[in-house]
């Protein structure tokens, strides 16, 4: 059942790679990753919400020497991920321009990176994560590296480096994990680190921490993402910073607070503070933006930050958020690139200083100023978009915990719509140039992605208990379980 | 509660949303086939229907207890947030009031917006802002008022911004939107610290905790500070006041809504928390500082603007901190009274005023004048307006007034100063725009300006009627404060207030021989409240400028530091990289040397145990 997710994607990208017509590669590809994703639908149908552990298990020895095994299983935590891996595949199809050069290898990456997340998010053995987590990387450099723009070049080494980086640091802390607690086992649920001495286990979280804050990004280990974001295209930029960027919080959730619950406590305090940080850092960064690409960029690396604030705290409802917002992040960044490419192609620049009044009905791009001025809200935490289910349940959740970080992170969000502000009042409203804007018509294939990611933003800011409810047994069992590591070591 | 209009009040929303989808089709594609009208047309009808699913519902609720609902919105790990809502006759009232204006100001929008293209834009967000004032006004939980306000701050920001590409409107929209977004987070971060506390934030059970709740008074203090923030923001009070003036760059028809019921919102939320900030007297003082600030502030700075709308503008503020001292001082039936006859008469005022601005072209009062025999109608409706507005019996704003002087008396006898002082101020300001309108000789600009359309002059009569009728509908409904409950003398001393403030305005404004404009001795002071007590300057020094500067720095220092930081370690490794390349220089002996120090490295290290005893 989970294989399918992994195993239609590769299939795709043979076929697509294979396939002789030049001019059916972008509907073939649409059609694979449609299919993907409404298996992956069905997954979400028959998923059982009472249970709160590993559904649709497989298990397939590979190479036992190593601890290496092929086994699979979704629960709550990677069933919304790995929808939303699916979907913004297909918005990531589409929001492509109309013509790129060499298209047949562009698809089957596209195809590839797919494949690669769903099985990182599915694989219940570490080092078979860590494969899948590796393995993205290079479909991902070599997107960015041949179809970015202009320091391309500089920007994909850089990602190379630190994503190559985070990758050795999880690896190491892994092999560690499974040789120091003694059975040399990778499987998840062969692992207890409960014989670990405090400072192995110190040392052990931390590397996962840099590990994965390089991804997620936590600042100061964020400066690879706005030069990526900035030039890699806008396909690339809504799978790097709508899905490949939730493995780190993903990895954090998963391993950090799942397999280090003692040591994640003690080191709470620090890791909302670096929450906080990032949030802070993030959009105070992103106020100072003149391109609208590297304003999102930024606006990015906040969001994510109010993820660890959430899980730092550790309490149902926080984590519940969390996971809420990877979601909503999600599908919010991948909105608002999807709609600075469509601008970027349209009006030919980025530069908030050139940009003005693209709500003009005639001349303009009015349903996409529109469209933006939805993504922007939603972004900046506007009631009735899923933004704000998100954040509120985040703040809620974490402010017992952690009230004055909690509180800095909502002025954050008021910072957000500063930005934002900035952002729609430079490009949305004003007046536009006659003489200038003789701009391309927005294509429906351009707008039909937008359409369905603001129909879902809206749908699920209305009706939040659909998002909540896939995520909640799982995030409760997580919480109980720490829990009761924590009165077994009072009782101690 | 029997009726199916009441049972189902929670479908007057509904209808404001259902016009407002409507109206947005025609945003811009079907506007080539039919032309942005039926827009309108389709959202004016739904508004229609529910003003009077709002009737027939009051007319089943009328002296009942209210009935309280609730369904469960969210349901996730220990939250439960339900959506309350109240069905009572109060709420009802609220409904009519809002949906009845806001038709009133749709139909008036078809006459003022004839020539304009983006009415689908425009009567889609008068619908979207009626959904969220009537959700705001059943809904009895403080998230869902937090939800509804925050909403309300984006349609604000997109009503303001209706006519974008004028550089005014969008620093007005731009301001509108980030001073409320000030107070909701304020009132957010309530939200959040409330619930740990209280368990709900249903209003009922929010006033039952207050009660009995024992909680550190500094905390209480903090925490109905922050929610005082939120409405302190709607409802433009100093230091949140600039955005309203700002607004005035917005189409007319939306100021009618905006200035008479939008900052009621504000209130509306206050009054509901009002059993909340019995927790905390210093916040209750800090209400009635700032109600009294603004109050006297803002009708000071009115009379000093030059624009008609802005001097409008001013008077709302100024009214909301009347309000602001009333629920300070714990009267909450007298604020909802006083709220109602402030907003017939607000709106009454604008349109009036928006009749005469159509035409005439300009919004400057030193270019009118002499418009009382073109514009009769109008005049007459400004007149109205004026009456119910000020202490002037028997129109509304006077019994209210009154009734709010007799129940300061007691306790706070400076604040009934305070309320003189202001209806004075606010008498003085509203006949100084009248006598310059309407007064005087013609100008140039009001030569030619006859009485507007029937879109326009229809709704203000209209109002014009509800307006002079309020008090007997009140005293129908037995809710109008009458002599009995009143303080005679202090009743008299509000008349004298208004009459002293009308009269000298008019002695000034209407006699030929003073020369105008007016230049107050000295010069500065005229200045400081018409720039507005320099708050633009101040929020540009302090506020603004710090984000500007802090994001500023920390972007200087993401680029060089961090960023510069990490070039260099790339930079470094090319470099010793490009120097370690010598090395191969293809001569045996130096390969020979450097095997040899290797060797002798290794060895040291393996012996360095042995060696150190030695030493």
């Amino acid at each position: 059942m989970a294989t399918a997710l992994i195993l239609l994607p590769t299939i795709g990208a043979i076929i697509i790679s294979l396939y002789p017509q030049e001019n059916q590669l972008k509907t073939l590809t649409a059609i694979i990753s449609a299919l993907s994703l409404i298996w992956s639908l069905y997954l979400l149908k028959i998923f059982n919400l009472s249970d709160p552990t590993f559904q649709f298990t497989e298990y397939l020895s590979w190479a036992e020497p190593l601890g290496l095994s092929y086994s699979l299983g979704i629960d709550g935590l990677s069933l919304p991920l790995l929808i939303l891996n699916s979907l913004l595949t297909i918005i990531a199809i589409y929001s492509i321009g109309e013509k790129i050069e060499r298209q047949r290898f562009y698809y089957a990456l596209i195809l590839l990176i797919n494949a690669g997340i769903a099985g990182a998010l599915m694989a219940s053995n570490l080092l078979l994560f860590v494969i899948f987590y590796e393995i993205e990387l290079i479909p991902f450099y070599l997107m960015i590296a041949i179809w970015g723009g202009e320091k391309r070049g500089y920007a994909s080494i850089k990602f190379l480096l630190y994503t190559a980086l985070s990758g050795i640091l999880v690896l190491a802390a892994f092999l560690g994990i499974a040789f120091l607690s003694g059975n040399g086992n990778f499987d998840y649920d062969a692992i207890n680190t409960s014989s670990l001495s405090a400072q192995t286990k110190l040392i052990l979280l931390t590397l996962l921490l840099v590990g994965f804050g390089i991804k997620v990004p936590l600042v100061p280990l964020h400066t690879w993402l706005p030069d990526t974001y900035v030039e890699a295209s806008p396909a690339v930029t809504i799978l790097l910073g709508g899905i490949l960027a939730k493995l780190g919080t993903y990895g954090l959730i998963r391993f950090g607070f799942g397999l280090f619950p003692d040591t994640w406590a003690l080191i709470s305090p620090g890791l909302a503070i670096i929450g906080t940080i990032s949030v802070l850092y993030g959009a105070l960064a992103a106020i100072a933006q003149k391109d609208i690409k590297r304003m999102v960029a930024y606006s990015s690396i906040g969001h994510m930050g109010y993820i660890l604030v959430a899980v730092a705290a550790g309490t149902e409802l926080s984590l519940l958020g969390a996971v809420a917002q990877m979601i909503s992040h999600g599908l919010i960044l991948a909105l608002l690139f999807h709609l600075v490419g469509i601008i970027e192609r349209k009006a030919g620049t980025r530069d908030l200083d050139v940009l003005n009044g693209l709500m003009n009905p005639v001349r303009g791009l009015p349903l996409t100023s529109a469209l933006l001025i939805g993504a922007g809200m939603a972004s900046a935490g506007i009631p009735g978009l899923v933004g704000f289910i998100a954040e509120f349940i985040v703040f809620q959740g974490s402010f017992e915990a952690f009230p004055i970080p909690t509180l800095l992170c909502i002025i954050s969000s008021g910072l957000t719509a500063v930005y934002f502000v900035i952002l729609l009042n430079r490009t949305c409203f004003g007046k536009l140039d006659n003489k200038l804007a003789y701009y391309p018509k927005v294509l429906l294939s351009e707008k039909l992605p937008a359409f369905a990611l603001v129909a879902i933003i809206f749908y699920l800011g209305i009706q939040p208990n659909l998002l909540t409810r896939w995520i909640e047994p799982t995030t409760n069992k997580m919480v109980a379980q720490i829990t009761q590591t924590y009165s077994e070591i009072a009782l101690k | 509660m029997n009726g199916f209009f009441s049972e189902t009040i929670w479908l007057i929303p509904l209808y404001s949303l259902i016009g407002m989808s409507l109206s947005a089709l025609w945003s811009p594609a079907i506007i080539n086939r039919t032309g942005p009208r039926p827009a309108g047309y389709v959202n004016i009808l739904l508004t229609t229907i529910a003003f009077f699913h709002s009737i027939f519902a009051f007319a089943e609720t009328w002296q009942k207890a209210p009935v309280y609902q609730s369904v469960t919105w969210l349901q996730a790990a220990g939250l439960q947030i339900t959506f309350d809502w109240e069905v009572s006759s109060l709420t009802i009232c609220a409904l009519i009031l809002i949906t009845g204006l806001n038709l009133v100001a749709s139909i008036y929008a078809v006459g003022y917006l004839e020539m304009d293209w983006g009415w689908a834009r425009f009567f889609a967000l008068m619908g979207f802002f009626q959904g969220g004032m009537t959700t705001l006004v059943i809904c009895n939980s403080l998230f869902f008022s937090y939800v509804v306000l925050e909403i309300l701050t984006l349609g604000t920001y997109l009503l303001i911004g209706y006519w974008f590409n004028q550089s005014l409107v969008v620093t007005g929209a731009r301001d509108a939107f980030l001073t409320k977004r000030v107070g909701d987070l304020f009132l957010l971060m309530a939200v959040v610290a409330l619930l740990p506390l209280a368990g709900s934030w249903n209003y009922n059970d929010l006033a039952n905790w207050a009660q009995t709740a024992h909680i550190d008074p500094t905390l209480a203090t903090l925490l109905c500070l922050a929610l005082i923030a939120g409405p302190l923001g709607k409802c433009a009070q100093f230091p949140l006041h600039l955005w309203l003036d700002e607004a005035m760059e917005g189409p007319m028809p939306a100021t009618i809504i905006r200035n008479s019921l939008v900052v009621c919102t504000g209130a509306w939320v206050l009054i509901k928390l009002e059993p909340v900030f019995k927790l905390s007297p210093f916040a209750c003082q800090f209400m009635i500082v700032i109600g009294a600030l603004t109050a006297i502030g803002a009708s000071l700075i009115a009379i000093a603007q030059i624009d008609i709308k802005r001097s409008l503008s001013y008077t709302a503020s100024a009214y909301m901190g009347l309000v602001f001292i009333a629920v300070g001082t714990q009267q909450s039936q007298t604020t909802l009274l006083f709220l109602l006859s402030y907003a017939i008469a607000m709106a009454l005022l604008v349109m009036s005023i928006g009749n005469v601005v159509l035409n005439s072209i300009t919004q400057d009062l030193s270019q009118y004048g002499g418009l009382f025999s073109r514009r009769p109608i109008t005049a007459f409706a400004y007149l109205v307006g004026a009456v119910s507005l000020v202490g002037v019996p028997p129109f509304g704003g006077f019994w209210t007034m009154a009734q709010m002087s007799s129940n300061l008396w007691e306790d706070h006898p400076i604040l009934v100063g305070v309320l003189l002082l202001v209806n004075g101020l606010t008498s003085f300001s509203i006949i100084r725009e009248f006598c310059l309108v309407f007064g005087g000789k013609s100008k140039p600009m009001t030569v030619r300006s006859p009485e507007g359309l029937w879109p326009l002059i229809l709704p203000m009569t209209f109002v014009m009627g509800i307006s002079l009728h309020l008090p007997l509908i009140l005293s129908k409904f037995n809710i109008l404060p009458w002599w009995d409950t009143l303080n005679i003398n202090l009743a008299i001393a509000l008349i004298i207030s208004t009459v002293i403030g009308a009269g000298s305005s008019a002695f000034i404004y209407l006699n030929e021989s003073i020369s105008k404009p007016i230049v107050l001795k000295p010069k500065f002071v005229q200045d400081l409240f018409a720039y507005d007590l320099y708050t633009p300057q101040i929020y540009k020094v302090t506020i603004v400028g710090v984000v500007a500067i802090i994001s500023n720095a920390i972007y200087w220092f993401d680029k060089y530091l961090i960023d510069g930081a990490v070039n260099l370690v790339g930079l470094l490794t090319i470099i010793s990289g490009q120097s370690l390349k010598y090395n191969t220089s293809g001569q045996t002996q130096y390969y020979f040397l450097s095997i040899l120090l290797g060797v002798a490295l290794f060895v040291g290290i393996i012996c360095l145990p042995l060696i150190t005893p030695l030493f």
